[in-house]
């Protein structure tokens, strides 16, 4: 291939500017949905896949406590203490960074958008502490913060503003060696002390390392939580960062009960067997104790395997979800296939047409230059060479376009798959949120189109210019040398 | 005896119009000798680009032998004739068929390309024949800032550029006006002299062919009549118009004052 050839080429080409340019602009959005496509089916597949580690991690942490705590009778106010929160997190888009629970299960996510409405009597506490092979009862109240904080949220109709409680208070009773044998507090303290049996009522609190990092306080310092004042002995970072416990303030149950009015109340009590042979039977007698109640509504009993049953149910939930992401995912492919079968044809057949012209229109040059000795196969080289140009051109312009625009366009061409379902709210409260059943983050707003894909555009480019320039430079190849002699 | 650079032995091209047969050439026979100006005459149709086009390996011929500079070509593939189009033709046209997008020295050199000889070697050759046909300083023009005269100037040079045995001009005068008519064929001319490059010039121009040396009347696909030109007076120095002696062609006649 001679330096000639590559001139005359570019010469050619932008002889014709307009034409070049149309060309150029029509093959590169050819070339940049090309890359597009895949970019998008990676991106549906990353995050169905992040979907299932998510998934299959969360089961396994929550199987594990589940199994920790056999000898746990769980007494509360809420319908199903959530037993796993959990916050299957988009792969991609950053301003998604909403740390609290969306889709988190259980009524206990419910927490986070309303006041509890109902609360157990303390008395509570004297009655089942009565019953027979009980180790210890562990009163807790569990409140949402009137402090709120806004929340601006996406949505397809447009953004809207929220206002969300900054946190949530728990009260523990601190009379218990709780560390150790009642998982009740939070274990991961990374600066400070854990609140402990000095703290009854001492107005202190152990906080989460986001709520810190909010107010700006270390260990030592004060923070005013819903009107009250608090020194601050200890900071968390909870290893489940989907969690509630981000937001997640410990006191004791006095400082909780007068902060939030709800003296004389509890939420939650922990009731601990003496072993596990002998929850089936305290948990008949508190049943039997509370049958009102229970059959309100206003009182729910778990057992562990109750709690075992409810992850079950979840896990069905969930392997749903993921199954529909599944068959999301292998849809994509098989469109992504066709739609880039379809990109390929275009181009090839753009650059075949806008070459047939070309040669059509300079079949007496052709002639020229056949008459004064070119073979045949240096005319296909100088026509094959525009072609390959003139789309590798495209392919430049393509990767820009594909770059900028791959989420848009893969988008518009491929289904996305949805991270937060709509399926919420079927089991037990489900999704507890009502905001993440509405939110659904396309996973296709992720595609990214990475060198690799710019450097198969470009090999697609040439190999694409090569094919629908063949027939054309083929036909110019033939053309006949008396040709030169036409003088229409 | 001069060496014979182009001889055609019973030429026959056929045309298929539809259902029609049509003889553009039958039995041609024709001899050109190295160093000679011919003019190939006639009235349309009578057969003239046929025989260019055969002559000039552009078309193969439908029987009959074509030699050029010893070497058959009436039968040879397209591979191999391009080859000898390249070495040993150069091609004039009525339309100049310049590379609009090349310059005059990259136009020039265009025939070069396909040789083995070096970039540098191509472009002093490209000056030199620019400089031959009086367009020393125009290199870098592009066909559309020449004149119609010049642009044919180019198109000279570049046939010229691969040193053929023999140039074919098909009416290389039909797009000029009377000056650069005359201008152009008194380059092919004098080309002919002191180059002494073979020159067969199709035309229906009479005055033109006037000006060659040996003018061929071609009718109905033969060679129908033969007659000598000026230009075989102005080859032993003689003056065509006075019959004096002359010194050069470059010049005017001494004593009648003509241009020759």
């Amino acid at each position: 291939m001679s330096l000639g050839a590559f001139t005359r080429a570019i010469r050619n080409i932008s002889r014709r500017k307009t034409r070049a340019l149309l060309v150029i602009v029509a093959l590169s959005f050819s070339l940049a949905i090309m890359i597009s496509i895949p970019a998008g089916v990676v991106a549906n597949q990353e995050s169905t896949q992040n979907l299932t580690q998510n998934y299959n991690s969360t089961i396994l942490a929550t199987e594990e406590q589940i199994n920790q705590t056999t000898t746990l009778i769980e007494v509360s106010s809420f319908s199903g203490r959530g037993i796993f929160s959990s916050n299957f997190t988009a792969p991609a888009p950053g301003s998604y960074n909403f740390s609290g629970s969306p889709g988190g299960f259980g009524g206990f996510g419910g927490s986070l958008v309303s006041r509890t409405p109902s609360y157990l009597g303390e008395s509570i506490v004297g009655n089942i502490s009565a019953v027979a092979g009980i180790e210890a009862v562990v009163p807790s109240l569990t409140v949402s913060s009137s402090d709120t904080t806004q929340q601006t949220i996406s949505t397809p109709r447009g953004d809207f503003t929220i206002n969300r409680p900054l946190y949530t208070i728990t009260g523990v009773s601190l009379n218990f060696s709780l560390d150790d044998e009642y998982p009740i507090l939070p274990t991961d303290i990374v600066s400070g002390t854990n609140l402990n049996e000095s703290n009854t009522d001492t107005g202190v609190v152990l906080m989460s390392v986001n709520l810190t990092e909010y107010y700006g306080v270390g260990v030592g310092g004060q923070v005013t939580l819903d009107g009250g004042t608090f020194k601050v002995v200890g900071i968390y970072n909870p290893s489940d960062q989907g969690s509630l416990e981000t937001r997640g303030v410990y006191m004791s149950l006095n400082d909780a009960q007068n902060l939030t009015g709800e003296v004389g109340n509890v939420s939650t009590v922990d009731v601990y067997a003496e072993n596990a042979s002998l929850v089936d039977n305290i948990n008949t007698q508190i049943q039997t104790m509370y049958s009102s109640e229970i059959q309100a509504g206003t009182m729910s009993v778990t057992t562990y395997s109750d709690r075992l049953a409810n992850l079950e149910n979840e896990e069905a939930v969930y392997t749903e979800t993921l199954n529909s992401a599944e068959s999301t995912v292998a849809q994509t492919q098989s469109i992504a296939t066709q739609e880039i079968i379809v990109a390929l044809v275009a181009t090839s057949l753009i650059v075949l047409f806008v070459m047939l012209y070309t040669v059509r229109e300079r079949t007496k040059e052709i002639g020229t230059l056949k008459a004064i000795g070119f073979s045949s196969w240096s005319i296909m080289k100088q026509f094959m060479l525009e072609g390959v140009i003139l789309s590798l051109a495209a392919g430049l312009v393509g990767i820009g376009i594909g770059t900028v625009g791959a989420p848009l366009l893969s988008g518009y061409l491929l289904p996305s798959v949805n991270l937060f379902g709509s399926r919420g709210g079927g089991f037990g409260g489900g999704f507890a949120i009502a905001l993440s059943s509405t939110r659904s983050v396309s996973s296709t707003s992720s595609a990214a189109v990475t060198p690799m894909f710019m450097l198969l555009a470009l090999g697609a480019a040439v190999a694409l210019g090569a094919v629908g320039s063949l027939y054309p430079a083929w036909r110019a190849s033939r053309t006949r040398p008396a040709e030169a002699m036409r003088y229409e | 005896m001069s060496e014979v650079v182009l001889k055609t032995e019973k030429v026959a091209k056929v045309y298929m119009m539809g259902k029609r047969e049509v003889r553009a050439l039958s039995d041609l026979d024709l001899q050109v000798n190295k160093g000679e100006f011919v003019a190939i005459m006639g009235p349309s149709g009578s057969g003239k680009t046929t025989l260019l086009n055969v002559l000039g390996c552009l078309d193969k011929p439908t029987a009959g032998t074509v030699i050029l500079d010893g070497v058959d070509v009436s039968s040879m593939p397209e591979r191999e004739a391009c080859k000898i189009r390249r070495d040993k033709i150069g091609f004039i046209f009525q339309t100049f068929n310049l590379l609009p997008y090349l310059n005059a020295l990259e136009n020039v050199e265009l025939p070069m390309e396909c040789t083995k000889r070096p970039k540098s070697e191509r472009s002093a050759r490209a000056r030199e024949l620019l400089k031959l046909v009086g367009l020393s300083g125009r290199e870098d023009h592009r066909p559309q800032r020449l004149s119609a005269g010049e642009q044919q100037r180019v198109a000279i040079a570049r046939a010229m550029a691969n040193n053929p045995a023999i140039i074919l001009a098909d009416e290389p005068t039909g797009n000029l006006d009377t000056e650069n008519k005359y201008e152009i064929v008194r380059l092919l001319a004098n080309l002919n002299i002191n180059q002494g490059t073979t020159v067969v010039m199709v035309t229906h121009d009479s005055q033109a062919a006037s000006h060659t040396e040996r003018m061929l009347l071609l009718r109905d696909g033969k060679i129908a009549k033969e007659k000598l030109g000026l230009h075989s007076m102005k080859k032993k120095l003689i003056c065509p118009y006075c019959g004096n002696k002359i010194q050069s062609t470059d010049q005017r006649c001494p004593s009648c004052k003509k241009r020759i």
